[in-house]
């Protein structure tokens, strides 16, 4: 059969691309999305296994994954193998580049932590001179926020807070527990609020573009769907410099295919639609192709506590239980000595520390790890990286994955601004948990690698003046009119705020103005 | 149709073969001090903690495997030279605490630069989950003789085409 011609062709069908095509087929459109890896059947892909049964007992094969802290035995299939899709980085600046290929992508995965950006971090260099704003506002994506939280049935409750907007929830009502209370009591007079974590609901059981984007897609007819497409590069016409199609490879067989498109939508994750643009040498007129890359340091257990009136057995309902978050608090009001921006923390109660955190062992540990028991504390986390221009990723011709496509060369690392960043953070923690009278176990200000948090960022980033950015305010190449990246690439940058929200607002957004563009005959 | 089948463990015995045997016993003897069996449960002996770690301290980078080697030969020579005994395995409960002080200390994120509280840190953790992941551990904990925190059942991802 001849090849077709689609309207918008798609790369990549999680958060982003699910949402180009949820939103194109609304208004229409014929899309073809390809993404690189397969449809998963949830029935016949995955299984219950006792641990023993494992070959490794749970351990994992021994240097399998090296890059990927969320491995595990029983989960390593479900990654990216770096052996087929490598990357390259100097050994002593590790990059966790932490993927998956499958139709939904890495939201059948996520933690499903859903925030909104502010315009602390929109228009971030008004409030610190750092860096650039982004070409709109919270004001320009509310009302995208607003149609994406009950797609993915977003429950929160409201705080009123300007560095942590309010959206369209399913309102918590569930109340805090006591240790919360009093964690939120000791952190008042530095200004910190705790409030509930805010998590899309889903249908229960997931919260993807393949349960609640894809299916609509489908149905309307305006999309087709082709699973394990590799995409190598897109094609650009000549005489007009717009891009006509793509050239991708048959995951399984390694056949070379072609598609013809009127415009491109690339929503292949942050790093992999960037690897897209490099390797077609197109969309560079700026020279910020694959610079300001960021994410947000994360760093789990960074604070673990015990909360002594639960422990042997006393915790109980109401005094323990439960998750939280506390928002952004700091270069807000005030203005740290040492470090811009700021940081943000989710943490558990009612949990039990693990028996690292005990100077014990044998019977001993087994004593501390009863008494302990349900009476835990633990935060993780989540700071803003600087978006520098050094920190980059750029092709390493000399290296090619497992269907010949030159792979991606990182060059990134944390600076001091991070680093002050998370020391503030950890012994600020430390003492609210003191002052709350939690015992503390355990701190840390160590850094995991770049990449760890799994929230990589720009690369592809937006802005009004085309010698400086990627893309205009629409997510629309400056360069070649009818190429658009919906993806987190399009970050100016990231604040603390877990990215998903945003990027599918984005999305949704950009993906209605191609739309229009399609039908004024623009593109 | 479906044969009913049993799994080696049940019918063999490990064959240690990446420790020497002064390197196994004194592991042996470690983990059986950091998880002997406790109310009703199976500990490390039982568990085959030190058989199993042999095996998948051998696959592992080299870097792993000689901080193990390293660690389990320190304590044999702590042995003879504190306590003037053959080795490790030879030391009573009193000698073996003295050995193991190095995990007195708190936790820190990076391992610490000395290598007996590097490696002994290491086993601690290793020789735990080789034993509540053990099949021994997880079956005494379903039939309500083990403790709380067993390794159990996951959602495990068969390799994709």
């Amino acid at each position: 059969m001849a090849a077709k011609d689609y309207d918008v062709l798609i790369i990549g069908s999680g958060a982003s691309g699910g949402m180009a095509a949820y939103s194109l087929a609304k208004k229409g459109v014929k899309c073809l999305l390809l993404d690189a890896g397969p449809q998963v059947d949830f029935q016949r892909n995955r299984g219950l296994k006792p641990v023993y049964e494992l070959p490794y007992r749970g351990f994992g094969k021994p240097g399998r994954l090296s890059h990927v802290f969320q491995a595990n035995e029983f989960n390593a299939n479900q990654w990216v193998d770096e052996a087929q899709v490598p990357y390259t980085h100097d050994p002593k600046q590790p990059y966790n580049w932490v993927r998956v290929r499958m139709v939904g992508g890495k939201s059948l995965f996520w933690a499903r932590m859903s925030f909104r950006l502010s315009d602390y971090e929109f228009k971030a260099k008004d409030h610190d001179g750092f860096g650039e704003n982004w070409p709109i506002s919270h004001a320009d994506l509310s009302p995208f926020y607003d149609r994406v939280e009950p797609i993915f049935r977003v429950s929160g409750r409201k705080e009123g807070l300007d560095q942590l907007p309010d959206g369209q929830f399913i309102e918590d009502k569930s109340p805090d527990s006591l240790a919360s209370k009093r964690l939120g009591e000791a952190g008042k007079p530095l200004g910190m609020t705790v409030t509930k974590i805010r998590r899309s609901l889903g249908d229960g059981s997931l919260a993807s573009s393949y349960n609640l984007l894809l299916p609509d897609a489908v149905a309307s007819g305006n999309v087709t769907i082709v699973p394990n497409a590799v995409v190598r590069e897109l094609s650009v016409d000549k005489q007009t410099g717009l891009v006509n199609g793509v050239h991708f490879v048959d995951r399984q067989s390694g056949r070379e295919l072609y598609a013809k498109a009127r415009a491109v939508v690339l929503g292949a994750s942050c790093l992999e639609s960037t690897r897209i643009l490099l390797n077609s040498k197109i969309a560079n007129s700026s020279g910020a192709l694959g610079h300001y890359l960021h994410d947000q340091f994360y760093m789990s257990n960074s604070v673990v506590a015990l909360v002594p009136e639960a422990r042997d057995g006393k915790g109980g309902r109401g005094l323990v239980g439960g998750a939280g978050y506390i928002p952004r608090f700091r270069n807000i009001k005030t203005k740290e000595k040492n470090f811009i921006r700021g940081y943000a923390f989710d943490f558990s109660t009612g949990g039990t520390p693990d028996a690292r955190y005990f100077p014990s062992w044998g019977e001993e540990l087994q004593k501390d790890l009863d008494s302990a028991r349900g009476a835990g504390f633990a935060a993780t986390l989540m700071g803003e990286v600087l978006p520098r221009f050094e920190n980059h990723v750029r092709l390493d011709k000399t290296v090619t994955d497992a269907w010949g496509i030159p792979v991606l060369n990182f060059q990134c690392r944390y600076t001091d601004n991070e680093f002050n960043m998370a020391r503030d953070a950890v012994e600020t923690l430390g003492e609210v948990c003191r002052t709350a009278g939690f015992e503390v176990l355990h701190r840390t200000d160590k850094m995991f690698p770049p990449g760890y948090s799994i929230h990589e960022l720009g690369t592809c980033r937006m802005g009004d003046n085309p010698k400086t950015s990627v893309l205009n305010k629409w997510n629309q190449s400056h360069d070649i009119k009818n190429l658009f990246v919906v993806d987190g690439s399009s970050f100016v940058t990231g604040g603390s705020q877990n990215p998903t929200m945003t990027i599918l607002a984005l999305s949704m957004r950009a993906s209605e103005y191609l739309a229009e563009q399609l039908q004024k005959r623009v593109i | 149709m479906k044969l009913e089948t049993a799994v080696a463990d049940d019918v063999a015995e490990m064959q240690p073969r990446f420790f020497n045997p002064s390197q196994f016993a004194a592991l042996r003897k470690l983990s059986e001090t950091l998880m002997p069996p406790m109310n009703e449960a199976p500990g490390a002996a039982e568990a085959k903690a030190a058989e199993f770690l042999d095996f998948l301290i051998g696959e592992s980078p080299s870097e792993r495997q000689q901080l193990y080697k390293t660690g389990l030969d320190l304590l044999n020579t702590q042995a003879k030279k504190r306590f003037s005994k053959a080795s490790f395995a030879e030391l009573d409960g009193g000698q073996v605490a003295t050995l193991l002080a190095p995990l007195r200390e708190a936790w820190t994120f990076d391992p610490p630069a000395d290598l007996l509280s590097r490696f002994l840190r290491a086993a601690k953790q290793d020789v735990r989950a080789a034993t509540m992941n053990s099949r021994e551990y997880i079956s005494a904990a379903a039939s309500g003789g083990g403790r709380r925190g067993a390794g159990g059942v996951g959602l495990y991802w068969y390799p994709i085409d």
